[in-house]
């Protein structure tokens, strides 16, 4: 094949994409204009909705808090044992590796109903507590956000752990070691010398955690019950419970642009650290 | 030398506690599977009645075959469609090539409640029912980007000089492929293909927004069977799904190698 006809080897793959990922959110977008008595005039009656009720703007706030905590949580216990694959346990690093995709490619609905067996009340992580003395009674941690957290920080854990774990792998040991011998501190050699040059790496990660966890829907509707409400339970509700299509269509466009925003502005903030 | 032994064993408690958590609960899970008592409730009694159960629950297995059907296709799927995308792109015009890549990771980085939605509000705009070929594409484009990112990685460690050379030689181009490109690629379009397999059969979000009526998939029944009480057989199936993606991985992590960490780093 010429090089001039092997481009057409692309074709399929763009239209897929194009079609049925782009052209979509379109459609979306074009219903969250218009009014559910189907008049078919645009209106900007969904949003205002949205914006003008307490209601949502503390869901949305919610909803960014929750998934910043996730992340952040993520990023402290990711980082340690990111830094030991890299620098300590360097021979089987390979099969923690593996060991931290199993979890990632399971079954999310398996996953979520692992955490339901395990945390109900009455449960195996009762049983536990109340043997080692540790807690009494009722555990009353599922259908709480705090379930809704721990599930959701198993989840992209594993994202966090090996995104850190190759920016830290290419992090020159001489450097480590110029930084002992100069006479730094081990704080200080983490705080000048690992934490900037893995800075790129943390900020891919929490990139990863952070824009799934905003989208996360069943995690907070199973575990979390009615405590658990955010934006895509609400979002889930308005298509099946609701049929307010077009509010809902609204929310998730309101949705989009958060993603949208933090995915700019982390590749910003990361771009300017990389000239650096 | 004390303290280096002393650091290594605190490296290793926190490697096995990281373990641990993201363990326990599938742990629990399997072994909940051989326990006689329907509430998950101990002491353990060891029982297979939830496997003979499970053998009963037609729909449950019926969910769990079209799953696996409608991973197969996807995974297929996506390796070809992946592999003729990522050939045919470096001959693009540059805007063409940039749009490509752009949208090659597109899906990876809106949630799927966001695409799912949006299908079915496609859908609703052409006037058609949900349908089964319309669910296969949905699973399509959230599975893509898996086998379009390990195959990329290992297309740009491929040499050019190779096929340049074997055309300067005077192989056809057909020839070329067939001989010098696809042995190079083949393991990264067999693992591509294995991943979006199992992005395809756990995925939940699209398959919920655009599944047909009448029909199921496993994560929708299971989702089902947490809605209306629990249904222990749910433990069988879980091990077995469990059992299903330790095998993929594996078979994909043993072709690709420390590859497979391109997914990871690809996605900015």
């Amino acid at each position: 094949m010429r090089p001039n006809r092997r481009k057409w080897l692309s074709a399929p793959g763009l239209v897929l994409l194009l079609g049925f990922a782009v052209a979509p959110l379109f459609i979306m977008l074009y219903y969250s204009f218009q009014s559910d008595s189907g008049s078919g005039a645009f209106t900007l009656e969904n949003y205002l909705r949205f914006f003008s009720k307490p209601f949502y703007m503390e869901l949305t706030r919610r909803t960014i808090v929750n998934s910043l905590v996730v992340t952040v949580i993520c990023l402290v216990i990711a980082f340690p044992l990111a830094y030991i694959m890299a620098k300590k346990f360097r021979r089987s690093s390979m099969v923690i590796l593996a060991m931290l995709m199993l979890p990632f490619f399971t079954n999310q609905m398996v996953r979520v109903y692992s955490w339901l067996v395990f945390l109900q009340d009455g449960g195996i992580l009762e049983r536990l507590l109340n043997a080692l003395g540790l807690a009494e009674g009722r555990l009353g941690i599922l259908y709480t956000q705090t379930a809704v957290l721990i599930a959701l920080v198993q989840v992209y854990f594993s994202y966090m752990v090996i995104t850190l774990y190759m920016a830290l792998d290419r992090l020159d040991d001489s450097l480590l070691e110029a930084s002992a011998n100069l006479g730094a501190s081990k704080v200080s050699t983490f705080f000048k010398v690992i934490l900037p040059l893995s800075w790129p790496g943390m900020l891919s990660g929490c990139l990863l955690v952070f824009v799934p966890c905003l989208g996360s829907f069943v995690e907070p509707r199973i575990l979390g019950g009615v405590n658990g409400t955010v934006i895509g339970t609400v979002i889930e509700d308005q298509f099946f419970e609701i049929y307010g299509w077009n509010f809902g269509a609204a929310i998730a466009f309101v949705l989009l642009v958060m993603v949208m925003i933090t995915t700019t502005l982390v590749s910003r903030i990361g771009e300017g650290a990389e000239t650096t | 030398m004390k303290k280096g032994r002393l650091s290594s064993v605190l490296c290793g408690v926190y490697v096995v506690c990281s373990m641990l958590y993201l363990y326990v609960p599938l742990l629990v899970l399997i072994v909940m599977g051989f326990n006689h008592s329907k509430y998950n409730s101990l002491p353990f009694e060891f029982s297979l009645r939830w496997y003979e159960a499970l053998a009963e629950n037609r729909a449950l297995i019926q969910s769990c075959v079209n799953s696996l059907y409608l991973a197969a296709v996807t995974g297929v799927a996506c390796a070809v469609l992946a592999t003729m995308m990522l050939l045919g792109n470096p001959y693009l015009p540059r805007r063409l090539k940039n749009l490509a890549e752009f949208l090659m990771n597109m899906p990876l980085s809106i949630p799927w409640l966001v695409l799912g939605l949006s299908l079915l509000l496609m859908l609703r705009s052409v006037d058609m029912s949900k349908n089964l070929p319309f669910l296969l594409l949905g699973h399509i484009v959230v599975s893509f980007p898996y086998s379009a990112l390990v195959l990329r990685s290992r297309m740009q460690s491929m040499d050019p000089a190779l096929e340049e050379a074997s055309a300067s030689l005077g192989a056809t181009a057909m020839t070329t492929f067939r001989r010098v490109t696809l042995p190079v690629i083949a393991p990264a379009v067999v693992a591509g293909g294995f991943l979006s397999f199992m992005i395809s059969f756990g995925n939940f979000a699209i398959s919920y927004f655009l599944i047909p009526v009448g029909m199921t998939t496993l994560p929708i029944e299971v989702n089902t069977s947490i809605k209306f009480g629990f249904t222990p057989e749910i433990n069988a199936i879980s091990t077995i799904v469990v059992g299903i993606t330790v095998l993929c991985l594996a078979l994909a992590g043993t072709i690709l190698g420390s590859g497979i960490k391109s997914l990871f780093g690809g996605r900015k």
